[in-house]
């Protein structure tokens, strides 16, 4: 199967041919930006990134283990302090909170190395160290056939360099 | 239209790419970390003597005991709580600049972020030693976490001290992780372009990041749900330790003014901090390019804002103590400015609240020489008014029988000294081996100018 690998010099022309290229149903593709740029993180997969639900759960873990901690621990050596109750909800509203930034923090961390699947590894055949330059990629894997219309609507949006590699 | 060009032939290829000229702003912030510069190391050399005096000084303590500090009745939080919060002070700047100012999209932020981040970093790894001295015997550390134990003993949940070692950790823990996730395209970048030792330590930091459209993606959503996350966390820090005073009894702490007044000073004196590295970096390593006056300007801004919130607060503490009518808590203020530490006191008010006021002037705020010595005597003034707070009130409580006189000891000097160099070190060391500069999106900033026509 046949792979194109092209260079772009501006964002918009990057998302503009990835809208273009899943339009005309070539969908295995990746970019690769040296930059964060939203137009073509939501032109490549404009459904909203799962690392929300890590924080989401991460934060709702640590408010409940921070006060569950809290108040089991009161509860198994109870001293009365200043007059309040053993399990006085009010200060343990800190801890609480703490936990819930701790937690919710972490699990953003985690979620980001899940959903980005980052990990030390191999880098990807045609990943160039231009892209952590000023450069911009698109990769596109295609039948042979596709490969003449590919690179027509790549060059058509401004890709400055197009080449075709076999995987 | 005319006929594009043919491409490169399906099976010819494995060709590879040809390699470019590299991005100006890779080449000039990576320089940075490259070659040798003597004033980087001499200030190395200065620091590691430093931090090896300090070194022995806390084995000389932890052998003879707290006494030789010269702890003594009635001031037991001394220079090492002074210092402690004055560190926790100097590390909000770079959380407010990352997290607060990234969710306004105050895109100037970009240029200096990642140096304030390491500040904060560095400066919550130098506060949390203090709190570790202070306890005199340091193998008793783990005292202060709660843990299982078979006498059935738990923390003080209750307390305002657990709530500073939750909150204190959980700063350290989540201003190293924002940092680090950071720092993920900029370490791929240096990956890239380095070899030997260095390429494989960049290789397992970078994770394989390659700046794909899915890992930018869950990047940009880690990154605004840590602000999110960040935000409430800065305030809640410096308004943790706040309470750590403001919930006793002792006049001139008793307070409910303290923690918005902690927070100002905070931000007020990280700025000054992020200022008085910042300048020398930005001329020693010729990165003028990146960090303008107008970055420093904002940040003049941000001082100017936060000194007159400061002065504000001073102000209203001498109000209440005299609205009050407590006798104690006026005998506290009024011995604050005329008592035997009034040189503190007016330090801490001339460098705080007047020199600041001088920012109004426009031509000054982009003077760098002077927003330098400027901020260095901020700094200092931060200083004194954590000193005042904490030694003026607990040396005058309430029984003139058990006041006394608080007298700074070598061995806390020594200390104080040590710390301001464990915190330049680590910030020589993070210059050699990471861009001071967050990379990414300083490219981000110029990409959008080359799309929109302008030269950058």
């Amino acid at each position: 199967m046949p792979t194109l690998v092209s260079i772009f010099d501006l964002p918009s022309d990057v998302a503009n041919s990835v809208r273009k290229l899943k339009a005309r149903g070539f969908d295995d593709l990746t970019t690769y930006s040296p930059a964060p740029f939203p137009e073509i993180e939501e032109a490549e997969n404009p459904k909203p990134s799962g690392v929300r639900l890590w924080t989401l759960i991460g934060g709702l873990l640590g408010v409940t283990t921070g006060f569950a901690f809290q108040i089991w621990a009161s509860l198994e050596w109870p001293i009365k302090i200043g007059g309040k109750a053993y399990t006085a909800i009010p200060p343990f509203w800190i801890i609480g909170f703490e936990l819930t930034i701790l937690f919710g923090g972490f699990a953003t961390l985690f979620g980001l190395l899940a959903v980005g699947k980052l990990r030390p590894r191999k880098l990807d055949p045609h990943y160039s160290r231009r892209f952590s330059a000023e450069e911009f990629g698109v990769v596109v894997n295609c039948e042979g056939r596709d490969v003449a219309e590919i690179e027509a609507l790549l060059r058509e949006h401004s890709a400055k360099e197009v080449n075709v590699v076999d995987s | 239209m005319a006929p594009p060009p043919p491409a490169t032939a399906v099976g010819d290829a494995m060709t590879p790419l040809p390699v470019p000229r590299d991005s100006r702003a890779n080449i000039d912030i990576m320089a940075v970390t490259k070659g040798f510069h003597w004033p980087w190391f001499i200030a190395l050399v200065l620091v590691l003597i430093g931090v090896a005096q300090a070194g022995l000084t806390l084995a000389y303590q932890t052998y003879w005991g707290f006494g030789v500090a010269g702890y003594q009745a009635p001031v037991f939080w001394g220079l090492y709580i002074v210092t402690f919060v004055f560190w926790i002070g100097i590390g909000h700047a770079g959380t407010l600049i990352s997290a607060i100012l990234f969710l306004f999209r105050a895109k100037w932020r970009n240029a200096v972020n990642r140096g304030a981040e390491a500040l904060t970093v560095f400066a919550v790894l130098t506060a949390v030693l203090f709190p570790v001295l202070h306890l005199g015997r340091l193998w008793k550390l783990y005292y202060l976490l709660p843990y299982p134990n078979q006498r059935g003993l738990w923390v003080n949940f209750k307390s305002p001290l657990l709530w500073d070692v939750f909150a204190i950790n959980t700063y350290m823990l989540i201003s190293i992780v924002f940092f680090y996730i950071g720092l993920i395209p900029d370490i791929a970048m240096a990956r890239d372009r380095a070899t030997g030792v260095k390429k494989v330590v960049y290789t397992v930091l970078a994770l394989g990041w390659q700046g794909t459209g899915v890992q930018w993606k869950a990047h940009s959503r880690a990154v605004l749900h840590l602000s999110g996350l960040a935000t409430p966390l800065v305030l809640s820090v410096h308004s943790v330790v706040s309470w750590d005073f403001a919930m006793s009894v002792v006049p001139g702490w008793h307070a409910t003014i303290f923690a918005p007044y902690f927070v100002a000073g905070a931000v007020f004196g990280g700025f000054a901090m992020v200022i008085v590295v910042l300048i020398p970096v930005r001329r020693i390593f010729k990165l003028e390019r990146y960090l303008t006056d107008y970055h420093f300007e904002n940040m003049s801004r941000f001082i100017l804002l936060t000194s007159t919130i400061c002065g504000y607060a001073y102000a209203m503490e001498y109000f209440i103590a005299w609205y009050s009518g407590v006798e104690a808590e006026q005998t506290s203020f009024w011995l604050r400015l005329f008592g035997p530490y009034w040189f503190s006191t007016w330090c801490m008010i001339t460098f705080n609240v007047f020199f600041p006021q001088l920012l109004w002037i426009k031509r000054l705020r982009t003077n760098l020489p002077f927003l330098f010595v400027l901020c260095f005597f901020i700094n200092l003034g931060m200083w004194f008014e954590r000193y005042v707070i904490i030694i003026t009130s607990l040396s005058r409580e309430f029984i003139t029988g058990a006041w006394g006189l608080y007298i700074v000891s070598p061995v806390e000097l020594s200390i104080l000294v040590g710390s301001f160099c464990w915190f330049s070190m680590w910030f020589l060391l993070f210059l050699k081996a990471f861009p001071v500069i967050a990379i990414s999106e300083v490219k981000e900033l110029i990409i959008h100018e080359k799309e929109h026509g302008g030269a950058h």
